[in-house]
């Protein structure tokens, strides 16, 4: 589903991601793990097409095609979806509405029918059931005064209602208590299929405990130094990323 | 029927002299280039100019007036407690029982070649709970300047809510006076909405006279092409214990121009006075221009003023937010600058005026599936 070929990118003149290669098939979830600085965001926002993200070299292909020529709602359009590590406050635009909107700009552009008020309310209620959500989170402002729990909350919320075919969760987890958690872990759950990938991108192994992931990649300084299952990020946990760069000292000696 | 205005703009030299037209001196030049005939009277609207001021929620309370002139067989009779008077010098206009509501509409019809019409208008509002609807349509066409004196009174205790739209074409310029004066406990919400127009200039003379008055005025302006608006609001507080809060907000897109000047004066012995203005703008393109100046002014102890005024870009971290959920770019831009002109809007307590609104204001937004 997603290749990652030797990426290389350049925010503000730094080269941060230097070669980064990953290959992630439908059904998969892998865990995307590295210290601050490594590049685990910019994957993510270079993945999403966020501006100011210079590919200087290196490819990305998403069924396909390639994903970097893609505008950034092409590319959700498409099926790839960022849970955002810091979602966007946007006041004046009510939640309702943004996510009608973007699901029925979304089948517009695959060519599906959009969805009426009524079909899209009944679809919103579903999900806001299996993720025990409050309606109440509808009639706010996007993000606008929600915590940051909640942020995290909608951003999943918006994840299970968008259906996408590639998820990519932005260090989801940081500052989310364990209820929270569990919640964006059941979100998550709840959506694995065997058409969907996830890539998930975090600084702990604790949210690993409940979303287990196929692979687990570790990520130092703009590449992936090592890959492995579930166990490499149970040893991350306890032998800190400084294990990593021992076992690579070790390797290249 | 002359009107002052009208007189003083005549008198082109003063005018251009004048500081508060600094920055809209030379689109009135441009405009005094033409040579404005006065506007015939008029055949009644077309359906499609009629359509924007017929709203469902002021059904039976319209007064229409086309090229300056009321005209009855194009309005309601007066509703219940509201009053309307033809004099020499314009009409009076009165709200003196509460719920009484009144939309006056002012029609443009272009002529043959360019055109002007003036008008004044006069209302003294008696109770509270009070409702007027000012609007100003034109249709397309050639040029047509309109020069509108409104004079408002609001007596001891009475409660005014006006809502004024001037909504114009690209071939019609509106000049406006409105001076308000407010008794003892009078309210005054005042939400203003300017879109469009060649130049569209409104000054907005607030005297807060009585003691424990209150000004809320709110506004807005959306501008592209080459449309020219200049809000200049002159607010005076002489009495204790009056409050006034200005929340104004701009847009400008393409190669418009705005301008917002914001006067608050706090006359000695105005003690208490709580003033607070908020001006934020919104500029679309690189080529459009929002010159904006709050202006306080304080002779008074024991005053609260705090004010603020900015002028920025779309916010690059929203809008690519929507568009990561598929939001096209114009469709997400649009979004976000309705959402900035929402907060304006806000304040009209009916809910379907505000839509009224909001639905006018949407018609002057970047397009929705325009290019980048």
């Amino acid at each position: 589903m997603l290749t990652i070929d030797n990426l290389h990118v350049r925010v503000a003149g730094k080269e941060i991601l230097k070669g980064l290669s990953l290959q992630v098939n439908a059904g998969e979830v892998h865990a995307l793990m590295g210290p601050n600085g490594a590049g685990k965001s910019t994957l993510g926002n270079v993945l999403a097409g966020r501006d100011g993200y210079e590919v200087t070299q290196g490819t990305v292909t998403y069924d396909g095609r390639n994903l970097l020529e893609l505008e950034p709602e092409a590319r959700a359009a498409a099926g790839v979806f960022l849970a955002f590590q810091y979602p966007v406050e946007i006041p004046g635009v009510n939640n309702t509405y943004f996510l009608r909107t973007a699901l029925n700009a979304q089948r517009k552009a695959r060519g599906e029918g959009e969805l009426d008020t009524m079909q899209f309310l009944k679809r919103v209620r579903e999900k806001l059931a299996v993720l025990h959500l409050k309606d109440e989170l509808l009639h706010r402002a996007v993000n606008a005064g929600f915590s940051g729990g909640e942020k995290k909350r909608n951003e999943i919320f918006q994840l299970a209602l968008l259906e996408p075919r590639l998820a990519i969760l932005d260090e989801t987890d940081s500052g989310l208590d364990i209820d929270a958690l569990k919640m964006v872990a059941d979100g998550v759950n709840s959506m694995r299929d065997p058409a969907r990938a996830f890539l998930v991108v975090t600084h702990y192994q604790r949210l690993l405990d409940y979303i287990v992931p196929d692979r687990v990649h570790v990520l130092a300084d703009g590449r992936i130094v090592e890959s492995g299952d579930a166990d490499l990020a149970r040893k991350l946990e306890e032998h800190g990323y400084a294990w990593i760069a021992e076992r690579r000292v070790a390797g290249a000696a | 029927m002359a009107t002052p205005l009208f007189d003083e703009l005549a008198r082109g030299d003063a005018v251009q002299r004048a500081e508060s037209w600094r920055y809209s001196r030379n689109a009135l030049r441009a405009l005094s280039q033409l040579d404005f005939a006065p506007a015939a009277a008029s055949a009644a609207p077309a359906a499609p100019l009629r359509a924007q001021y017929e709203w469902p929620q002021t059904q039976g309370h319209r007064l229409v007036f086309v090229n300056g002139r009321f005209v009855p067989a194009l309005s309601d009779p007066p509703g219940p407690g509201c009053r309307i008077e033809q004099g020499a010098d314009g009409c009076t206009l009165q709200l003196v029982a509460a719920g009484a509501l009144a939309h006056v509409v002012h029609v443009a019809l272009p002529g043959a070649g360019a055109t002007r019409w003036q008008a004044r208008l006069q209302l003294v509002a008696s109770a509270p709970g009070t409702r007027l609807i000012e609007q100003h349509v034109a249709a397309e066409g050639a040029d047509v300047l309109g020069v509108f004196d409104f004079d408002l009174a609001l007596a001891e205790r009475a409660g005014l809510e006006l809502v004024s739209l001037g909504d114009l074409p690209g071939n019609a310029s509106l000049l406006r006076r409105t001076t308000a004066t407010l008794a003892r406990e009078a309210q005054l919400h005042a939400t203003h909405a300017v879109f469009g127009g060649r130049l569209q200039r409104l000054e907005l003379g607030v005297a807060i006279a009585g003691d424990r008055a209150r000004l809320r005025s709110r506004g807005v302006f959306v501008l592209r092409g080459r449309e020219h608006a200049d809000l200049q609001l002159d607010i005076g507080h002489a009495a204790r214990d009056s409050s006034c809060e200005v929340l104004w907000r701009g847009v400008a897109d393409q190669r418009a121009r705005g301008i917002f000047h914001g006067g608050i004066t706090v006359e000695a012995g105005a003690d208490g006075t709580d003033a607070q203005l908020s001006n934020k703008n919104l500029l679309l393109s690189a080529l459009a221009e929002i010159d904006t100046k709050p202006a306080l002014v304080i002779h008074a102890d024991e005053v609260k003023a705090a004010h603020g005024a900015t002028v920025g870009q779309i916010d690059e971290r929203a809008l690519f937010y929507l568009r990561s959920r598929g939001i096209t770019l114009a469709a997400a831009r649009r979004m976000l600058v309705a959402a900035f002109c929402a907060e304006a809007l806000a304040g009209i307590d009916d809910a379907g005026v505000r839509e009224q609104l909001a639905q006018r204001a949407a018609a002057h937004l970047p397009a929705p599936e325009a290019g980048a």
